[in-house]
């Protein structure tokens, strides 16, 4: 890519499975086979159970998959949970953290599944950190630059809920949590209005950036079947058109959510 | 007068470690993390200082990221983009010295050369002299255009000590003397 495309930074508009910006020089990733399938939404809206679904799915019809998730990397995950336990994070640290762990995971996870034609299904990607940093004054220019590195992804799919709704399912599912209520921001000590407070403000950088990166939005507050039946209409269209055979009868067989 | 030196932030220093001791790091987390270690001391080390009307002596700084990433083909804008979030030094020194010195001034020092400091990651020479000699020739290529792009001032390292002092010194009080500190 030309210095002249790059300066098109990571807005719109960049062909997918290719870098967003200036991306990473020493690196070729031309024409490699694998595709990159991220699912988007805030904590809570039920992603890591489609994910199970979907990756049960596309094995089952011959697919080599690779999860990856937020935070997850070798490289960066002590470190991370560490400097949240702890009151040193600043929302600059907090972003170039992330952009560590997740340049760890494009390197060692991704990058190498795409080279061998897996299919990388992604827990949360770049737009998870756009978003929080969005809510955070962190400057949109500046964080899109520096997320030149990373490649877009074939599909987004972004799993969109109301704060409200949201709210209900956290507190099922064990309660709110620091990070997830913006209690960094320091906008008061009632978890439940900061995290109701903080979560609408996140939606809100999603649905600004649903059109600037072509999210596939999907009601979140479907039931998990809905959802998954409409990923996989979706994603199997686009890895097999024409369409695949009846996606609804497949979901409705399937043994429940899956083992992972 | 405060004194802050490049690496040396707790927030990043386990992986950092880590990463190094594996060498697992690529050239672009090698970066980030350099980077997320910089940012630390700016907002704890750096601005307070400056706030309270101190000088900065900054062993290292943006410069070293510019030069070292490039030098792994890391994007030259990208990283200098990265860095947006720094404060533009008042006074930025390059102490310049022929790689050969550099070569004869470590090894007189140290029995190994770091695999970093060396580029080996970069899998350029498995001899670690012959690795430090091509990567570090490479950063100091990347200097002399920083030099030139950002207008810092150098010094021959080469000189004795005394001169570079000297040197060093009447360009420090150039810049104290323009404001009161």
């Amino acid at each position: 890519m030309s210095d002249h495309d790059s300066e098109l930074g990571a807005h719109g508009g960049v062909t997918p499975g290719r870098f967003y910006g200036h991306g990473l020089p020493y690196v070729s990733i031309n024409d490699y086979p694998g595709k990159i399938i991220a699912i988007e939404g805030t904590d809570g809206v039920g992603r890591s159970t489609q994910i199970a679904l979907l990756r049960e799915w596309l094995e089952v019809r011959g697919y080599g998959v690779v999860e990856t998730g937020w935070t997850r990397s070798a490289l960066m995950q002590p470190t991370i949970t560490l400097a949240k336990s702890s009151n040193t994070l600043n929302k600059l640290t907090f972003v170039l953290l992330y952009a560590c762990d997740f340049a760890d995971r494009l390197e060692k996870e991704i990058i190498p599944a795409l080279k061998a034609g897996f299919i990388v299904l992604a827990d949360r990607y770049i737009f998870t950190a756009l978003a929080r940093a969005g809510v955070r004054d962190v400057d949109r220019e500046w964080i899109r630059q520096l997320y030149g590195f990373a490649i877009a992804p074939h599909q987004v799919f972004y799993l969109k809920i109301d704060a409200e709704a949201l709210a209900r399912r956290v507190l099922q599912a064990g309660g709110m949590e620091y990070w997830e209520s913006g209690m960094d921001l320091k906008a008061g000590d009632d978890i439940y209005d900061n995290f109701r407070n903080y979560q609408r403000q996140l939606l809100k950088e999603y649905s600004a950036m649903a059109d600037e990166f072509g999210f596939r939005v999907i009601d979140g507050r479907k039931s998990i079947g809905a959802i998954q039946e409409e990923l996989r209409r979706q994603i199997g269209e686009f890895l097999e058109p024409p369409p695949i055979e009846k996606p609804a009868d497949a979901v409705a067989q399937e043994p429940g959510p899956g083992s992972l | 007068m405060f004194v802050t030196e490049w690496n040396s932030s707790a927030l990043v220093k386990a992986a950092t470690k880590a990463g190094k001791k594996k060498n697992a790091l690529t050239p672009m987390t090698f970066s980030l993390l350099h980077a997320t270690d910089f940012a630390d001391r700016l907002m704890y080390k750096i601005i307070p200082p400056l706030k309270a009307g101190m000088i900065v002596l900054a062993d290292r700084y943006t410069y070293t990221a510019f030069a070292r990433d490039a030098a792994r083909n890391v994007d030259r804008q990208w990283v200098r983009d990265l860095y947006g979030f720094a404060v533009r030094p008042d006074r930025a020194v390059y102490f310049r010295v022929p790689i050969d010195t550099a070569l004869d001034r470590l090894l007189a020092r140290r029995v190994k050369l770091k695999f970093y400091e060396a580029g080996m990651d970069l899998g350029w020479s498995a001899n670690p002299t012959e690795s430090f000699r091509l990567f570090q020739s490479k950063v100091l290529e990347e200097y002399d255009r920083i030099v030139r792009e950002h207008d810092l001032h150098v010094i021959d390292a080469s000189a004795s000590i005394t001169d570079q002092q000297r040197l060093f010194r009447g360009l420090i009080s150039d810049i104290l003397e323009q404001k009161p500190v």
